[in-house]
């Protein structure tokens, strides 16, 4: 489970000493990490520990929100998120993201998946389908659904909607890919299909993901982060956060004594 | 456990009788609340309607009384009140015969002992018999009658006979055979035919009073043209306008020829030809003296008005319409002297037509063969009279012979009108006035109201719930959109009341002004950012989004600056008015337009309305449009942005989808809301029912129209019911519209629906 890509950079995505507020409730204090490049690092805790809103951080999603200000530093490949010459929509499309209720549009299979082309301007109708292809081939949907790429995506199962959704972040070939719970509103068989696709994607995509399942963070991270209350607890190795966890709070919290 | 819950109380699954009695007075009240509404919209249809659909029922007529007389009637007329008519065959002796009682009471003429009458006519206007006689003299005496009252309290109609003065005719020779008599108060003419076969002649005297100092003055003869020479054949029908001023030949070859008698003399104006060469068996002016009802011997009836043809032309007539034929047999004829109603047939078939209109009011068949007819002054009756003496009174109940389909959405040939029109005048000044009821220009008046309203508020009311919803920071829309829902309550009398006292005569002055604005604002706008996007990333990261505005505002302000200011020095430079007299050139706006596009500048016009149905119609919009855009789920528009989407991509490939339908129904209240909307309408459109699109004139809407007219409608005429009329339009428009949004809105939403 521990193989690692030989050209990843260890500190691909540097979280340096950062810290976030919503308004007046601080959110997360300080968290200092490194996430390897080309591996699976799963973000648990609690709920309301903050590992969301560290996600969303990664690619600003939450500068949509108002009133929120930050301290610290975020860098993705040494470059910090909030200089000022960072256009946010590029680095959005550097890092790609997956949200925990599948959300495809109001379009059809096809024009879902290459929005985020569309929106780049690109058009040429070759280059739309070989990424459809792709990136459907990728998210393990593409025989469910290449006979039927123009119907309404709201025509597939949960679980498909999801892997959708998935190809949807892929479709652009973005470095990142965030996932935030994407399993949590599957049934057990789709879980198993996406978290299969987990194993597949890390070999071309560095993937951040939060769950609040610990058999999924098991079976599909490298490794695994603990937040509670904002705070980063602890960080390693999944084996080792899981088999021989250093802290008590995380201990606590994977055999289920608090959640 | 606690000592309570050991013996639980059996009690304790029941409902109270509080609760339920509660349940049951609330459930019956919504009950009662929901059938009342009903039954009032229901109720509001059912008055509706009451008012509206006697406009669509035919003229009633019944049987109302009969006499027998020995006297062949050669005239018969008859009293206001249709109750005493009298018979008149040419002797001495004049008939007249109480329906009610039955009684006949004769009455002499002693100047016509000893003469020979042998040509008769009744002008019903004045109650005149002009007569002529085998000696070739011409005359004529009045029948007038007065109501009085018997000691008892009865009424009574007591007729008198009042002879007048005898003319002898110097030209031609042999009986009079055709005499026809006009009046207009000071002047007279009488026109007379002599003779038959090629020895005929017809000659017009025109007569005049001849102001003494003591008594009314003395009826004499002005002068006497012999207008044989001037007719295509032999005259067959003479006819004077009941106003002297005309005289209509109609001969033997088909030609009709008219004359014009007035204080420069007796000229022939005009020769035409109905029925393409049939001579005119029956001629007879309708009310108001300037149009005639002509009947061929086929049968076929045509209506001949005076008008103009062009504008500097004279008045001639044409025909302007044709009513379905008549059939064989003589020919009745009797003409309204309160509208433009005739009835009218030949043999015991007769029909009561409406010439306005051309429809028939209503039809019937006799059940004696009428000699002749005659309608009472108020159009409440007709008698008929058989050959044998015998009579028959009917009454008609036709209280809306101007309405119909036709006269409300129709185009309409109104006499004196050169073509058919669309024309809205429900009231005039004198009694001949003739209501001109077509909807058509206030339907135009409404959408054309609505048209610039909406033109004007829709752009400016979409884009603001745009950018409210997707790009305006959240402090700042907490301000923004309370303010517009104020906006939405201003009393649209206040609006109505700015527009056309305040910003009217503002906007007057300034049309360049606001050209140049309307052109430069949102140049401005569209130039500001597209050099705000060629700015490097590092200034443009220094603005929060959503504070963008503050850069643009200012650009906005300065070019309404410009444009206002910009706008006299247009004026100068392309709004040139030169006045045709002297050449003279004159920078005004209000003159150019006229002189340019040839339609009128009015000062309350379809710009002033514009802007200030805006401020009722925009809030609407806005505050609708803004919720429909800001109910569109967090999770597409964080899906869109996470995909690279820049803030205009999401809202338009994202947030404008899947509020469309919303978007749709506010563009539908804000429709709504313009069309209904009066105050500003009536205070800011000027009111004219023009048909034109013309944005420097007003309009005249069907709310405004109703608003305006209803408190001075009679309760119950025509005018009143068919400004109910114009309510059942307005609804109908707005329900059609809303029906066909509503299905369209459906299916946006189908499409566009997040599972």
């Amino acid at each position: 489970m521990m193989t690692s890509h030989p050209l990843s950079r260890p500190d691909f995505i540097q979280v340096d000493h950062f810290s976030f507020h919503y308004g007046e409730k601080q959110a997360i204090f300080d968290i200092d990490m490194n996430i390897p490049e080309h591996q699976v690092t799963a973000l648990i805790g609690p709920s309301g520990c903050g590992k969301s809103t560290l996600l969303r951080n990664l690619n600003r999603m939450n500068d949509l929100i108002d009133g929120v200000r930050h301290e610290g530093d975020i860098r993705i490949g040494g470059i910090s998120l909030y200089d000022p010459s960072v256009e946010v929509i590029s680095l959005r499309k550097r890092v790609g993201m997956v949200f925990q209720k599948y959300n495809p549009f109001a379009k059809s299979i096809y024009e879902n998946v290459i929005f985020s082309l569309r929106v780049a301007g690109r058009s040429k109708k070759s280059e739309l389908d070989a990424t459809v292809e792709w990136a459907l081939k990728s998210a393990a949907l593409w025989d469910e659904v290449k006979d039927r790429l123009h119907d309404s995506a709201f025509g597939l199962s949960g679980g498909q909607q999801q892997r959708l959704c998935i190809a949807r972040a892929i479709a652009n070939q973005p470095e990142i890919l965030l996932m935030d719970e994407p399993c949590a509103a599957l049934d057990p068989l789709a879980t198993l299909k996406i978290e299969e696709l987990i194993l597949e994607l890390k070999h071309q995509f560095t993937i951040v993901i939060v769950t609040h399942n610990m058999e999924q963070a098991t079976r599909c991270s490298d490794r695994t982060a603990f937040l509670y209350m904002g705070k980063l607890v602890e960080f390693g190795h999944t084996m080792q956060i899981f088999e021989n966890p250093k802290h008590a709070e995380t201990e606590g919290y994977i055999s289920g004594r608090f959640s | 456990m606690p000592d309570h819950l050991k013996s639980p109380d059996p009690k304790r699954f029941e409902v109270s009788r509080a609760t339920l009695w509660f349940d049951r007075f609330m459930g019956g009240a919504i009950r009662f609340g929901g059938i009342s509404v009903i039954i009032a919209v229901f109720g509001i249809f059912y008055f509706i309607g009451k008012e509206v659909v006697p406009l669509f029922k035919d003229a009633a007529v019944e049987k109302s009384g009969s006499v027998a007389t020995s006297t062949q009637p050669a005239v018969l007329g008859v009293d206001e009140w249709g109750e005493m008519p009298f018979f008149y065959a040419g002797g001495e002796q004049v008939v007249f015969a109480d329906l009610a009682t039955g009684a006949k009471v004769e009455k002499a003429l002693p100047g016509l002992a000893g003469l020979k009458v042998s040509a008769l006519a009744y002008d019903a206007v004045h109650g005149r018999v002009a007569l002529g006689l085998e000696d070739g003299r011409v005359g004529s005496f009045l029948v007038s009658y007065q109501r009085t009252f018997t000691p008892d309290g009865k009424s009574q109609v007591v007729p008198s006979l009042t002879e007048e003065p005898w003319f002898t005719l110097t030209h031609g020779a042999g009986p009079v055979t055709a005499v026809n008599y006009g009046d207009s108060g000071a002047g007279r003419v009488i026109v007379a035919k002599r003779g038959a076969g090629d020895g005929s002649s017809v000659s017009i005297l025109r007569l005049g009073m001849k102001r003494s100092l003591v008594g009314k003055g003395k009826l004499s003869l002005l002068e006497e043209v012999d207008v044989s020479t001037q007719l295509a054949a032999e005259a067959v029908i003479v006819r004077a306008s009941p106003n002297g001023a005309m005289v209509l030949v109609g001969c033997e070859n088909g030609e009709v020829d008219y004359f014009i008698a007035d204080s420069n003399g007796i000229s022939k104006r005009q020769g035409f030809k109905p029925f393409d060469g049939v001579a005119p068996r029956q001629m007879d002016f309708l009310f108001g003296g300037v149009s005639l009802i002509m009947t061929a011997a086929d049968g076929q009836q045509e209506q001949w008005s005076l008008f103009r043809n062009d504008e500097a032309g004279e008045r001639l007539f044409g025909q302007t319409k044709a009513f379905s034929n008549l059939g064989e047999g003589p020919v009745i004829f009797t003409a309204s002297q309160r509208n433009r109603t005739f009835l009218t047939g030949a043999g015991r078939d007769l029909s009561l037509r409406h010439s306005t209109s051309g429809s028939t009011r209503w039809e019937g068949t006799l059940d004696i063969d009428p000699a002749i007819a005659v309608l009472d002054a108020k159009g409440e009756h007709f008698i008929v009279a058989a050959a044998d003496g015998e009579a028959r009174r009917y009454e008609i109940h036709d209280p809306h012979p101007d309405a119909g389909l036709r006269a409300f959405f129709g185009k309409v040939w109104y006499e004196g009108g050169s073509k058919p029109i669309f024309q809205w005048q429900s009231t005039g000044g004198t009694d001949d006035f003739e209501p001109k009821l077509s909807l058509t220009p206030l339907i135009f008046g409404s959408l054309k109201g609505t048209a610039y309203a909406l033109l004007f508020s829709v752009p400016i009311a979409l884009l603001a719930a745009i950018f409210s919803a997707a790009f305006l920071p959240l402090e700042i829309k907490r301000v923004v959109k309370p303010v517009m829902e104020i906006m939405s309550s201003l009393p649209s009398v206040v609006l109505g009341f700015l527009a056309g006292l305040w910003l009217a005569p503002i906007l007057e002055m300034r049309v360049p002004s606001v050209i140049a604005m309307i052109v430069l604002i949102p140049t401005s706008a569209l130039l500001v950012g597209y050099s705000w996007c060629r700015l490097p990333i590092t200034i443009r990261n220094r603005f929060e989004n959503g504070r963008e505005w503050l850069v643009v505002l200012p650009f906005l302000m300065l070019a309404g600056w410009i444009g206002w200011q910009l706008g006299p020095l247009l004026e100068q430079w392309f709004f040139v008015y030169t006045e045709p007299a002297s050449g003279r050139r004159i920078a005004d706006f209000r003159l150019w337009w006229p002189q340019v596009t040839g339609t009128s500048f009015e000062q309350r016009n379809s710009m002033v309305l514009g802007f200030m149905m805006g401020f009722a119609v925009i809030p609407v919009i806005f505050t609708i449009a803004e919720d429909a855009i800001s109910n569109v789920p967090k999770s597409l528009t964080a899906a869109a942005s996470a995909l690279g989407a820049n803030r205009w991509q999401v809202v338009w490939t994202v947030m404008l989808p899947v509020a469309s339908a919303g978007i749709f129904s506010a563009l539908m209240i804000g429709f709504g809301r313009a069309v209904g909307e009066t105050m500003i309408m009536v205070m800011a459109t000027g009111n004219t029912p023009v048909t034109e699109w013309n944005v420097f004139n007003g309009m005249r809407t069907l709310s405004a129209n109703i608003a305006v007219e209803l408190p001075e409608a009679p309760v119950g005429s025509t005018h009143y019911r068919t400004l109910f009329l114009g309510a059942v339009v307005l609804f109908a428009m707005t329900f059609v519209m809303n029906t066909l949004a509503e299905i369209l809105r459906h299916r946006l939403r189908e499409r566009n629906k997040i599972v």
